[in-house]
């Protein structure tokens, strides 16, 4: 075996109170296809980051040919040799293809020689048997075509190592195989390449090398014929479900909600389910799976195009967080620092927002103490940590902004609440503070829908899970059918084995 | 057709149409007012535009990066003060040292503004906008309220406005003009066939892929408000030659103006897109438009400032739908070529479709 290119070396960087990465060692081979795969966190990204000279490790080293390198900054990866491609390209939408694919060039003289760049651009794209015209605006460009710029820009660059990550999340089958031929031939000619995907069958499909991220930390690294589907599921989840607080089994309450059907163009389609008052309903799924979206269309906020919403019996169109919230259907945002709450604000002020129409007295103004007293009431029941109900939001740890961004919500008395990533960068005491708070929730007879991406979180908390799929609904599992094999394989798309897990 | 849709890009055509506009207006403004088109109205023209269309010329550099540069008005007034003061106590000066001087000055202004933006990563209209009244301030504590007057100034620069490289007939091709001339076409040279050019676009277009690129991205955009300052030093070496009599309120309102000429010319102001040329072609319609609107005694003048403002307005909207659809046509039409192209050698795949 060839000396590896890139080695990694028990890299480590810790975020604030996450550890994205805890002592990964990898390597790279020359001519060999190296797939990355893990759940949302595991570490991927932090570590291509890291490669990239976005993120400097806390810990560790990266080694080219043997010897040590510090990389700074893209222009030194790029120097090293070392290019990554993203999910969404990164191209200069008013620049041609040709200028696109030289951009970064240092080397081509002081004067562009436009005649020449397009002769080069053209016996670049030639080489990777691609047909573009190389004086169009990459503007005009489907997000494949840009994608094959980004490479042919990697190969003019002589790269030799590229990394891609998720390059395949928006392409159609059709572009996929495409674009596998050209990751093979790539690797033909000694390139090595770090393949990061969502879609197991095809991270397996490309890879000759297979590295399983979990929680930051390395699982598992084998030869692509040494492992099974199967195998890689169980690394990829194999977690101590124990760590986590389980919802209370409650009494299933009366139907709340029916949704048939629901869709909503190019994002998600035939979304169907029930749920109960008292219930917890999972959504489990992978980035790109549109949860999101389907819990942003019942607040109304991207309202669905098809399908319909039956609410306690009525059928009903939500068309914006208003009407949701008078029919009582309340969302809590995953992005709490950008889109939940106001961090400059109090506490006080970030509950009544919502509904500070009922806290005006008569001449217009906000009744403070009425403000005051609500915060204060909720303070003692989802036993808020705060200096103050005055002080900012700010200043509170995440776990406790997260749970007040949970009030904001329960001060519009809802009677479903949906919850996008409630404990995503919050540490795992106040996660369980949060499952408790869930749960409590549910045993008063509201109605949750839990969308998150830790797996054994929805398993523990949720009474049923539906799993999504790239905006399709992949089936609805009842607590006690649920495993993280089945949930994780009917997530990666993997039908005949989720068959065999969960008939 | 295929031909016409490679050879010209939308931008150009708006160039062209900017062309017509303003033969328009001439056109226009001759039938409307009596013995307008003269050799004297072209002169007054080729002479008043040339501080503004400098400023565009920098204006759009900083553009392109998606940034603004507000402080230019103050930069010229400095420098034109500045300079008007030394060639004041030192007459010897000779005229290439003060144009450098002027440049200088200038420069050390922009780099100011460069350092924050690009290094310090404080949005460019705060930065711009604080140097603007930090520049006039820092001239009216210079000047101590002394103005420069055209008598202490040497004969050369005061001579210098009408000074005139050749004639046609009674039409002067004045040597400021020529100067004018001379940025604009390097510059224009400087974006279209230098790598830092197409990187200014390309920072523009794209900034947070311009980040991970592999060029050096915030010395370019440094670069921009560098060379936007230099250029603002040189306006105002023209701006003291033109009107000589410099007070601390020379040049306020000229950011303005420039970047209502970089509107009006086409150049984005999300950036990435448009010409050193289209700025200029913004600064002659609008100076074109004051002139003649000042001439034409039917429009009052308060309304003048109106007509510019409708004019930079119809020209962002333009910008937006005309252009905009003109882009989509072309990425359309190139698609269909691409398609064609591999339609006719079967043995390549289709990848643009």
């Amino acid at each position: 075996m060839a000396e590896p290119i890139l080695r990694m070396r028990h890299v480590s960087k810790r975020f604030d109170m996450t550890q994205a990465l805890d002592d990964v060692s990898l390597d790279l081979y020359p001519g060999e296809i190296h797939g990355l795969v893990g759940e949302n966190g595991a570490g991927k990204s932090t570590l291509i980051k890291i490669m990239t000279g976005i993120y400097r490790p806390d810990h560790g080293e990266m080694l080219l040919d043997g010897q040590p390198v510090q990389v700074q900054n893209s222009q030194q990866a790029q120097a090293h040799g070392i290019a990554a491609i993203y999910q969404e390209p990164m191209v200069f939408p008013d620049l041609n293809v040709a200028e696109n694919i030289f951009i970064s060039h240092q080397d081509r003289g002081p004067v562009v020689r436009w005649g020449k760049m397009c002769r080069d651009a053209k016996a670049i794209l030639a080489k990777l048997d691609v047909s573009l015209d190389v004086r169009q605006q990459a503007r005009g460009l489907t997000l494949a075509a840009q994608q094959t710029v980004e490479i042919a820009k990697a190969i003019s660059l002589d790269v030799r190592v590229l990394i891609m990550d998720e390059p395949t999340a928006s392409l159609s089958a059709h572009e996929v195989t495409r674009l596998f031929k050209l990751v093979r031939s790539l690797r033909d000619q000694g390139v090595s390449i770090l393949f990061i995907g969502h879609r197991l069958e095809e991270v397996l499909r490309i890879s000759d090398r297979v590295t399983v991220l979990r929680d930051g930390e390395k699982i598992s690294s084998h030869l692509r014929e040494e492992v099974t589907v199967e195998q890689v599921i169980r690394d990829m989840v194999g977690r101590d479900v124990s760590d986590f607080f389980s919802k209370e089994d409650i009494e299933r309450g009366e139907l709340l909600m029916s949704v048939r059907g629901l869709g909503k163009e190019n994002a998600f389609q035939g979304i169907t389910f029930d749920v109960y008052r008292g219930e917890v309903l999972g959504f489990a799924g992978l980035i790109g799976s549109r949860r999101t979206d389907v819990g942003l269309a019942l607040f109304g906020i991207d309202p669905a195009d098809s399908g319909e919403i039956i609410l306690e019996g009525t059928r009903r169109r939500i068309r914006s967080p208003e009407e949701a919230l008078k029919l009582g259907v309340a969302y809590a945002t995953e992005d709490r620092r950008k889109l939940g709450l106001n961090l400059s604000m109090s506490m006080a002020s970030n509950i009544t927002l919502p509904m500070l129409a009922e806290y005006l007295n008569p001449l217009g103004l906000i009744r403070r103490r009425a403000e005051i007293s609500t915060a204060e009431e909720f303070r003692k029941r989802l036993s808020i940590r705060t200096p103050s109900l005055t002080a900012e939001v700010e200043k509170l740890s995440g776990g406790n902004q997260q749970k007040v961004m949970l009030c904001k919500w329960l001060n519009s008395d809802p009677k479903l609440l949906i919850l996008d990533e409630p404990t995503r960068g919050i540490d795992v005491g106040a996660k369980a503070e949060v499952h408790q708070t869930i749960s409590d929730l549910a045993a008063r007879g509201l109605a949750v829908i839990l969308i998150s991406s830790d797996l054994p979180e929805v398993l523990a908390m949720s009474d049923r899970i539906l799993v999504m799929r790239e905006g399709r609904q992949m089936g609805v599992f009842e607590h006690a059918d649920a495993t993280e094999e089945g949930v994780m394989t009917a997530a990666m798309g993997q039908y005949t084995t989720a068959q065999e897990v969960a008939p | 057709m295929r031909f016409l849709i490679r050879r010209f890009q939308p931008e150009q055509i708006r160039e062209l149409f900017l062309v017509v506009l303003i033969v328009l207006v001439v056109v226009f403004f001759s039938s409307q007012i009596p013995g307008y088109f003269s050799a004297r109205f072209v002169n007054r023209i080729s002479t008043s535009v040339v501080v503004v269309a400098i400023l565009a010329v920098g204006q759009t550099l900083v553009f392109l990066t998606r940034n603004f540069d507000m402080s230019v008005g103050s930069i010229v007034g400095f420098t034109a003060y500045f300079l008007g003061q030394q060639l004041w106590h030192h007459p010897g000066i000779p005229p290439w040292a003060a144009v450098l001087l002027a440049i200088g000055v200038g420069m050390l202004m922009g780099a100011i503004n460069g350092v924050l933006v690009a290094y310090g990563r404080v949005p460019s209209i705060i930065v711009t906008i604080s140097t603007l009244a930090i520049y006039r301030s820092f001239l009216v504590e210079y000047s101590d309220a002394v103005p420069i007057t055209t008598n202490n100034l040497p004969d050369w620069i005061v001579n210098l406005p009408p000074l005139s490289l050749f004639s046609i007939g009674d039409v002067e091709f004045r040597l400021i003009f020529g100067i004018m001339v001379l940025v604009v076409v390097i510059f224009q040279l400087v974006l279209s066939y230098l790598p830092f050019g197409r990187r200014l676009y390309a920072i523009g277009s794209n900034p947070a892929a311009a980040e991970i690129a592999g060029f050096p991205a915030q010395r370019m955009v440094f670069t921009a408000f560098l060379l936007s300052g230099g250029l603002a030093g040189l306006a105002g070496f023209v701006f003291l030659a033109r009107f000589g009599n410099i007070s601390v309120l020379a040049g306020i309102g000229l950011e303005f103006s420039s970047i209502a000429a970089v509107v009006v010319g086409g150049v984005s102001n999300m950036g990435g897109s448009g010409t050193v040329f289209g700025a200029f072609l913004g600064a002659l319609l609008i100076d074109l438009l004051e002139n003649s609107l000042f001439r034409w005694q039917v429009i009052s003048e308060f309304w003048r400032d109106a007509i510019l403002g409708m004019l930079i307005l119809s020209a962002v909207a333009i910008d937006y739908v005309v252009i905009g659809r003109l882009r989509r046509a072309w990425a359309r039409a190139g698609l269909q070529m691409s398609v064609e192209e591999a339609q006719e050698k079967p043995e390549v795949a289709i990848h643009a479709g």
